[in-house]
């Protein structure tokens, strides 16, 4: 009943042994595997709904959809609740405990190795080199320590300036604040929006047009959800801060 | 309480509104030095100070400044027009109609498709209100009458524009109905200057030319009439004049509530009660008053930022309670 938790359940799961998953995880936009989900129908994470697919477990995530996730459990349909992982080991121990669980160690193991095998070849940057970055989210959004994001910025070799500002987990910034810890990549959302916002007008300002920063933008579904994809946004943002690195020493 | 001479008021609001300028343009979050950036601008230096003076600092003062004026200036003319003291933009509904006619043309996308598209939607809203204001108010029609169709179009507008926003296809829109209900200055940018301020400036003429007949006006219709005093012209002037500013500046800054009910009467014992001469004076007392929430609102600096509309409303709310209480004293 979770856009992340449906990811982990459809790459898990053999696909017979999987009855619903929410309508978000069918939009290509954010869920990276619509495809897979497309296959099945949806729910609206209504405990109405889910009682008609008759479940042996619901899979739900922590913060969302409390309301039902309280009506199954008294109405005695089994729920697991998944915790939203702060960093990639924990999502890889979440990978690991949820395929267990469900019975599916072969394909848990053959998930895991990958993602592995493709962190291995993200290559090192030695601190000194590193580009500063900045997350900047729609509404001005930012992301600090103590969160998947800035992990993520880590293993990318890059380094997080929120969070060296003491920002920590999530929070909002002035764009002041932001060009004046000069940053040299700017992580914006993948979907430039299309301007009926005004969430997204802040990443169209003026201001970040002048200053001399790269903009790298990182589709929102890779690095949303505590999953596989992950891997794609560390592996898209490595090659961003390489670049700028050559760059530097070019100039 | 003493009139004081007319031009020594408005030196004094004058240079109050010049110096909360410069406050708001100095008052930020990271610290700048504003005569570094300043003379890094003029040369042409696109410096990270320069760029955070011209891109962020002095279109948030400004946009105060002239968000503020339209407020304190539109609440006097109307509340000299309808002869009544409640009457400003915000309690009557007017900024309410102006963020659902901006809110319409910006998540249908009509503001991508051509510039002005923005503060047109703003202005066509607050035209409708005005209009319809005056047409079930009229005129010294009681208070009530007024309150209440205030509240009647400030409950339609508030609703439809929620369900605008509910109806847009975008995730975040839901959530910024707070920004179109209480307004905010933060991260405005050069180009909402732009698009806003030549047609508030355009209102503010219209409005300011009706100076001579409000003052006028007070002698009653029939007097100001044989004074040469042309009211069905004074009348579209002021709503042409109302809807064009009030318009444009709720577009790129949101509906801020209490500027234009506040400064009027706190200014008009101190205009010898002449609601011409209290026009421009409330203009600039609006301005100072919206640039010093706008700086308040820095100082405290909360995440995410206070919205405008929050902080005019802590002050304006218990004023209006006490005008009520006034005019019930007052009253039969």
């Amino acid at each position: 009943m979770n856009l992340c938790t449906d990811e982990l359940a459809v790459r898990l799961l053999d696909p017979a042994r999987l009855l619903s998953v929410t309508w978000l995880s069918q939009d290509a936009r954010i869920s990276n595997v619509a495809a897979q989900a497309r296959r099945m129908p949806p729910n609206r994470g209504f405990a109405e709904e889910i009682v008609g697919f008759r479940p042996d477990l619901v899979i739900a995530g922590r913060y969302t959809t409390r309301m039902t996730v309280a009506l199954l459990q008294r109405s005695g349909v089994p729920v697991l609740d998944l915790d939203v992982p702060v960093d990639v080991a924990g999502m890889e121990k979440q990978i690991g405990d949820l395929s267990i669980l469900l019975g599916e160690e072969v394909r848990g193991q053959k998930l895991l190795s990958g993602i592995e095998r493709r962190l291995a070849a993200i290559p090192q940057i030695p601190d000194k080199e590193k580009p500063g970055a900045i997350v900047l989210k729609p509404n001005g959004f930012t992301v600090g320590r103590g969160s998947l994001v800035d992990d993520i910025l880590t293993r990318a070799g890059l380094r997080n300036l929120a969070a060296e500002q003491g920002l920590e987990r999530y929070g909002q910034v002035p764009l002041e604040i932001i060009a004046d810890a000069r940053p040299d990549i700017l992580i914006v959302d993948g979907e430039p929006g299309d301007g009926r916002t005004l969430a997204f007008e802040i990443l169209n300002h003026p201001l970040l047009k002048h200053l001399p920063l790269h903009i790298v933008r990182l589709p929102s579904r890779l690095w949303t959800c505590a999953g596989p994809g992950v891997v794609d946004a560390i592996a898209l943002l490595s090659r961003a801060a390489i670049d700028v690195r050559k760059e530097r020493r070019g100039s | 309480m003493r009139a004081c001479p007319h031009a020594a008021l408005l030196v004094l609001l004058g240079s109050l509104t010049a110096l909360l300028l410069a406050a708001s343009i100095a008052v930020g979050y990271a610290p700048l030095d504003i005569a570094q950036a300043a003379r890094d601008w003029l040369h042409g230096d696109m410096s990270l100070p320069a760029l955070v003076l011209s891109e962020l600092r002095i279109p948030r003062a400004v946009l105060g400044l002239t968000v503020g004026f339209t407020l304190g200036l539109t609440g006097a003319a109307m509340q000299g027009f309808l002869r009544n003291p409640l009457a400003d933009p915000g309690v009557i509904g007017v900024s309410a109609m102006a963020a659902l006619g901006s809110v319409i043309v910006f998540y249908s996308g009509l503001a991508g498709a051509f510039l002005l598209a923005l503060p047109l939607g703003g202005i066509t809203g607050a035209a409708v209100a005005v209009i319809l204001l005056y047409a079930l108010a009229g005129r010294g029609g009681s208070t009530t009458t007024l309150v209440l169709a205030g509240v009647a179009i400030s409950a339609f507008a508030g609703a439809l524009t929620s369900l605008a926003l509910n109806l847009s296809p975008s995730p975040y829109a839901a959530m910024e109905i707070m920004f179109w209900l209480m307004g905010s200055l933060a991260e405005r940018s050069m180009l909402h200057l732009e698009l806003a301020v030549p047609l508030m400036f355009l209102g503010w003429c219209l409005v300011l030319s009706t100076a001579k007949d409000l003052d006028a006006l007070v002698l009653g219709e029939d007097t100001a009439s044989s004074l040469g005093v042309h009211i069905p012209g004074l009348r579209l002037r002021l709503v042409a004049g109302t809807a064009l500013s009030v318009g444009s500046a709720v577009a790129v800054a949101g509906a801020v509530g209490f500027v234009g009910l506040i400064v009027p009467h706190l200014l008009r014992p101190l205009t010898g009660h002449r609601p011409g001469r209290l026009l421009l004076a409330s203009g600039l007392g609006g301005a100072s008053l919206t640039m010093a929430a706008d700086i308040a609102i820095r100082l405290l600096a909360t995440r995410p930022e206070l919205k405008l509309g929050v902080v005019t409303a802590l002050i304006g709310a218990p004023f209006l309670f006490g005008l009520i209480y006034r005019l019930r004293r007052e009253g039969p």
